[in-house]
């Protein structure tokens, strides 16, 4: 009689632990499919939709070692990048615009992108790991408010 | 046993048609081509505007049209040196516009030139060029290092400046393309992605969309069959 009710709490458990355990997976499918679009919406013009760059003209970020840089990199996307930079040994030197349209949502999405795809990583880079960087950044840039 | 009967009876007529069948196929496409192609269909159009100009010849009233033209131009290498409509005389040519600061088409535009670069390197009878719409930033320094950065050599493909007004004029007039300063555009400038297909006479023979894979390869098929027009009769002026 009492067999019914706890079997369907017993299944609803079940249910839940699993998606529990793959909610984590689930954000990271969700931040690198908004993060694939952020990419070609911004970045593919010039480093490819493969990430190889363009010649002596962009640097690749695929198989890039500029990418250790996370906290750079996070900054260089919403402010852009000025004056010579070294990639896997080349110079590159032309500067890459700033993106300040781009909400800190979207930087951790196409920076979550960026390092599955190219940096051997299979996590989340967090908004809420990527919004104080951005804050740091920022205040680097036009100095510490004033007023 | 009627049927091993049959077998030799139809081998005749049977083996006339097998064992010509991918002959006898291919000639009837053959065929079917010629016939519908026709002599001039396989020539590129002439694009742009054209004119109808009536001639007396010989007490008779002649019309004649004259099709739009590139016009001279003076311009500014990458190598600091004078380009005119001169140093493009005999040659097919494919023509751009960009700014090497520019965030947005010119970037593709570049990869799917850098194409067609590769394919006709070294063919003297095709070149490229690409016109700056920023020629306050884009001196013949900055076209330098940029061609150089994307690894072209050479005078194939040159790079040209020069006064901000004529190229838009040449643009806009000339070769049919969006070409002027937006200041809410981002770097500052609208252009349009297109590359243009010139012939030895000068005569818009195509327009393409440079910023696609599927544009440029229509455009390489274009110049190939734009190489095998007979040069004498296009060349004669």
């Amino acid at each position: 009689m009492s067999k019914l009710p706890r079997l369907i709490a017993g299944f609803l458990a079940c249910v839940s632990f699993v998606s529990c355990q793959s909610q984590e997976e689930i954000k990271r499918e969700r931040y690198i499919t908004e993060g694939i679009l952020v990419y070609k919406a911004n970045c593919a013009n010039c480093h490819q939709t493969k990430g190889e760059g363009l010649a002596a003209l962009y640097p690749p970020i695929a198989n890039s070692d500029y990418l250790v840089n996370k906290n750079k990199v996070i900054c260089l996307i919403r402010y852009g990048q000025q004056g010579r930079i070294i990639v896997n040994g080349n110079q590159y030197n032309r500067p890459m615009p700033a993106h300040p349209q781009l909400s800190d949502l979207e930087v951790a999405e196409v920076v979550t992108y960026i390092y599955n795809q190219w940096g051997n990583e299979k996590k989340v880079t967090d908004v809420k790991m990527v919004a104080p960087v951005l804050e740091q950044c920022r205040t680097e840039l036009n100095g510490p408010v004033t007023n | 046993m009627l049927k091993q009967k049959l077998i030799p009876v139809l081998n005749k007529p049977v083996s006339f048609w097998v064992r010509n069948k991918q002959w006898l196929v291919f000639s009837g496409l053959l065929a079917l081509l010629w016939a519908c192609g026709g002599a001039d269909s396989d020539r590129l159009p002439i694009l742009g505007q054209r004119e109808a100009v009536t001639k007396t010849v010989d007490g008779k009233q002649v019309t004649d049209s004259v099709y739009q033209t590139i016009p001279d131009f003076a311009f500014v290498s990458q190598y600091g040196d004078t380009v005119t409509a001169k140093n493009l005389d005999n040659k097919i040519y494919v023509a751009d516009f960009f700014f090497t600061s520019c965030p947005t088409i010119c970037p593709k535009m570049k990869v799917q030139l850098k194409r067609v670069y590769e394919k006709f390197k070294g063919n003297p009878d095709v070149m490229l060029l690409s016109h700056t719409i920023d020629p306050a930033h884009d001196s013949v320094a900055v076209l330098h290092e940029f061609a150089q950065n994307l690894g072209v050599t050479g005078r194939q493909w040159l790079f040209v400046t020069g006064d901000r007004d004529k190229i838009y004029d040449l643009g806009q007039k000339s070769y049919m393309v969006t070409a002027q300063a937006d200041s809410t555009a981002p770097g500052g400038v609208i252009h349009s992605g297109a590359f243009i297909l010139v012939d030895r006479d000068k005569h818009i023979r195509g327009i393409y969309d440079g910023t696609t894979e599927e544009g440029v390869d229509k455009l390489m098929t274009d110049m190939d069959r734009l190489l095998a027009e007979p040069k004498s009769v296009a060349s004669k002026s």
